[in-house]
């Protein structure tokens, strides 16, 4: 295990890149942007420029590594073997530190603060979360930050507040066992030729506030598995949108919260249906918690190695078994969310669940893979450069002809939603777990 | 440096925003993948070529160098501002204009992506084969500056093969047209042929005819492994001698197969050296092909010979292949990328020869690349921070090249002179065919404002090295 590495650590890895270009071909923001700056060759020159003291926290450096999706495109492309997204991930904490609040206010405060575009929705939605914004409360900085809610253009698409949040749910309420207690099934339990096991299920922020229902799909997919589902009250933020925005503590704070949330519950498994917070849980806990104590260490690892996403649980040691709802048939396309395809390698499986219902019909995509352009803070920092990533998602999704396109990620949804309405495209979007 | 005036001037040519004197661009625009730094003074991002054609009339009355730039993944340097001046970037000039299928033509701007055009080509069951091993992200623009090639080079020959006619803003700023539409065209001067691979010296390319065939009806590709080098060395010899010409026969040596399959887990041995081999055709034709190259592999003493079974196998392959140039400084932090071709029966000398120099000099060099054409990519791999690395990889350069021209080959198939094989050039070319270039140059660049320092040894290469970062 070993701690985010500060950018001034990582001058072996900037220095890797020899310039080849490669990361021009797969970069979506160079896609949009087309110029040299956007691409992941440019960064890396002018992190290297900027370590070696030639430019300093300029405007135009700053904008410059923020223009960017953290996708990993480029780094799973490089031939080199250059570690884009934790040199870029570096070089934006390294600029917080610096420069702090105002670095973060051109992400967060500095949009969120400027009501007069704000429509009357988003007015309301404002109103209600007002407070949050001024106070240190991390799940709700998650929750704003990530899906840049009340930040509103024209012919914006905003995601509605869920009227009663996924954890106040009373049936969600109910799975809140005590540690220990009624408990199914348990690792060793056999039933019917099937492991029996017992889940936790993990919100995040997209979950709860926005898509109970998300959320109520996989507990019913895990409970049809004849597995059993504890929902851990204390659960908070994932931490993601902080890391990415280069806020480590945050990040961390919350990390050990929901550890010891987890903990508590003794479970199998660790399922949660956001692609960003399951690779948060599984891999960036490791970074965020590392640890010179032992004992610490192999808590965070009994945590990490059970977290699964859920369509990686259901398709894999749960062996979900799907089947159609009397539907009307429907054409299904699947978009990969990066934080689920490359940081997790999982493509295969949400495919798997999608073709083995009945009333869907299976058509990929072109480009599946290609960010939605939702991450790292883009639509948040510059939501037209975000929206015009989207296009070229948008399109691919209207060539398929399909009828509703599904995702295993709350803030692809956000952002797909959003991208399909402006760009004309009249497939709905999903999460998998809700079509099964 | 450029006076307030002339920066005025150069944006309002091409419009607010698209004119940049920034530092953080200027350091974006300062490199190629020779990965050598040299800040420009401006980077200006045109959209036509009458804007090119104002931005070069200024360079000749105001006196500044102007280097036109693709995408700027060349080998050679040949888009870095090596002596500063304005970057002329073509990126923005990146539409295919035209598809004629019925005529087998299309034209495009410059700044176009090869892969791109590729897909585009793809819905009319089109082809331009043209392939460097950057095409899906290198332009065409310079593809025709670099007279690129790539494997396909075998069957299909290179850039300057696929290129009628040009649409080209010279070094004066003329606005001229070059070529035809047609495939025959004999009047006047064949001044197409001269602006292909002149590495942006003697004018920017703003638009392009470009000649296509007809999709082949299906290909097959095949994975050679042999224990020896010089065996496989030998089987490319004997493919071409049995008088089959594959679309392309790759050759990987076992320190390239090694650093490639390092960088991606996609069915690459660990050890040995590798043929990657293509044949395309109509299907029968293809298979009997396959076949007899098969043959002629584990005659040659090829321990294994796979054929890909699906596309996306097909799509690894190449993904491995095309990575090993990068993929190389794995092995070492510092490399000179040469691309010597030889006649094709000589490829076993070439390769013989190379190991012997590596040894005799105690380093490593890679060899991989387009060996069904002759053309071998030599990587002396090196630590620029060790001093007798540093001097025995110059001194494997020179020996490298000596050896290339004893077998009747040329110190450059594809990547161009640029600055790194400046020094070179004479070895290969006599004083009278220098000068007759640098005449043809003078003739059009009187004031010698386009992409300076370039395939001329002009520059000392000690103060190059020197600025070299």
């Amino acid at each position: 295990m070993k701690e985010p590495k500060l950018l001034s650590e990582l001058k072996a890895e900037t220095e890797k890149c020899v310039r080849c270009g490669t990361c021009r071909s797969i970069c979506p923001t160079f896609r949009v942007i087309g110029r040299e700056t956007a691409s992941a060759r440019g960064k890396l020159s002018l992190i290297r420029a900027y370590r070696e003291g030639e430019i300093g926290l300029t405007e135009n450096y700053l904008r410059h590594i923020k223009e960017c999706t953290l996708c990993g495109g480029c780094r799973d492309a490089c031939p080199s073997g250059v570690d884009t997204v934790e040199v870029f991930q570096a070089a934006r904490a390294d600029a917080v530190a610096r420069e702090g609040l105002p670095f973060a206010a051109s992400f967060v405060l500095k949009n969120m603060l400027d009501y007069t575009t704000l429509s009357a929705r988003a007015l309301k939605f404002v109103t209600r979360f007002k407070g949050l914004v001024f106070k240190d409360s991390a799940t709700e900085h998650g929750l704003l930050s990530r899906f840049s809610l009340p930040l509103i253009g024209n012919n914006r698409l905003v995601p509605e507040l869920a009227d009663t949040f996924f954890l106040d749910l009373p049936e969600v309420k109910r799975l809140a066992a005590n540690p220990g207690t009624g408990r199914a099934g348990g690792a060793g339990a056999e039933r019917a030729g099937k492991k029996t096991a017992r889940v936790a299920f993990y919100a995040g922020c997209g979950v709860n506030f926005l898509m109970p229902n998300v959320g109520v799909a996989s507990i019913k997919a895990v409970q049809k598995t004849d597995s059993e589902v504890v929902v851990p009250p204390g659960q908070v933020c994932c931490g993601m949108p902080a890391f990415y925005m280069g806020d480590v503590e945050t990040a961390r704070a919350l990390a050990f919260k929901n550890l010891e949330a987890f903990e508590a519950v003794e479970a199998d498994y660790i399922a949660t249906s956001c692609a960003t917070c399951s690779h948060g849980l599984k891999n960036v806990f490791r970074k965020l918690l590392s640890s010179e104590d032992p004992a610490l260490e192999k808590r965070v690892d009994a945590f990490c190695s059970r977290v699964r996403d859920i369509t990686e649980l259901l398709a894999g040691e749960l062996r979900f078994e799907g089947g159609g709802k009397g539907r009307d048939r429907q054409v299904v396309t699947y978009h990969d969310p990066c934080h689920l395809n490359r940081n997790q390698g999982i493509r295969s499986q949400p495919r798997e669940l999608l073709k083995g219902t009945a009333d869907l019909e299976f058509r990929e995509m072109k480009f599946p893979c290609s960010c939605c352009g939702l991450g790292g803070g883009l639509s948040l920092f510059n939501y037209d450069l975000s929206m015009e990533i989207a296009e070229r998602k948008a399109e691919s999704i209207r060539a398929t002809g399909a009828d509703v396109v599904a995702t295993a990620c709350p803030g692809c949804i956000v952002q797909l939603r959003d991208a399909l309405h402006r760009y004309g495209v009249r497939a709905k979007v999903a999460h998998v777990v809700e079509l099964l | 440096m450029l006076n307030d005036t002339v920066k005025k001037e150069l944006e309002r040519i091409v419009g607010r925003g698209n004119a940049s004197f920034e530092k953080e661009d200027l350091i974006c625009y300062s490199y190629d993948a020779t990965n050598t730094l040299y800040a420009p003074d401006a980077v200006v991002f045109p959209r036509t070529a009458e804007e090119v054609s104002l931005i070069v009339k200024m360079a000749n009355s105001e006196g500044f160098p102007v280097i036109p730039r693709g995408a700027g993944t060349g080998f050679t340097g040949g888009s870095v501002p090596v002596v500063g001046g304005v970057v002329v970037s073509l990126e923005r000039m990146k539409d295919v204009i035209e598809i004629d299928a019925e005529n087998l033509t299309a034209v495009v701007e410059p700044g176009v992506v090869l892969w791109e055009f590729q897909q585009e080509l793809e819905k009319f069951s089109l082809f331009y084969p043209p392939d460097p091993t950057s095409l899906k992200f290198s332009t065409i623009g310079g593809n025709i500056a670099e007279c690129a090639g790539g494997p396909r080079a075998v069957k299909y020959g290179v850039t300057r093969d696929y290129v009628l006619g040009l649409e080209v803003v010279l070094p004066t700023g003329e606005i001229i047209n070059t070529g035809t539409r047609t495939i025959k065209g004999v009047v006047g001067y064949d001044l197409t042929r001269l602006i292909i691979g002149s590495e942006g010296t003697l004018g920017v390319v703003t638009r392009a005819t470009l000649r296509l065939l007809p999709m082949p009806e299906s290909t097959r590709t095949l994975l050679a492994l042999f224990p020896e080098i010089k065996d496989a060395a030998r089987a490319v010899s004997s493919i071409i001698k049995a008088r089959i010409i594959p679309s392309t026969l790759e050759l990987m040596d076992s320190t390239s197969v090694k650093c490639a399959s390092e960088h991606a887990e996609v069915g690459l041995p660990k050890e040995g050296s590798v043929l990657l081999i293509e044949v395309d055709g109509n299907a029968a034709s293809v298979e009997k092909e396959a076949g007899e190259i098969e043959n002629i592999c584990r005659d040659s003493g090829a321990s294994v010979v796979h054929r890909a079974t699906d596309k996306k196998e097909v799509k690894n392959l190449w993904k491995a292949r095309r990575a090993v140039s990068a993929a190389l400084f794995r092995a070492r932090p510092n490399k000179i990328n040469e691309d010597v071709v030889v006649p094709r029966s000589e490829v076993p000398a070439l390769i013989g020869g190379i190991e012997e120099i590596g040894r005799e000099l105690n380093l490593l060099i890679a060899c991989f690349g387009h060996a069904g054409d002759g053309n071998i990519h030599v990587n002396v791999m090196y630590d620029r921070k060790d001093e007798r690395e540093a001097r025995a990889a110059e001194e494997a350069v020179r020996r490298v090249f000596e050896l290339t021209l004893k077998l009747n080959g040329t110190i450059s198939g594809e990547h161009g002179v640029g600055t790194t094989k400046a020094a070179y050039i004479g070895m290969e070319l006599s004083p009278n065919a220098i000068d007759a270039m640098k005449r043809i140059k003078n003739a059009l660049d009187p004031k010698g404002v386009m992409n300076p320092g370039k395939i001329f040894p002009v520059i000392e290469k000690d103060e190059r090295t020197e600025a070299t970062k």
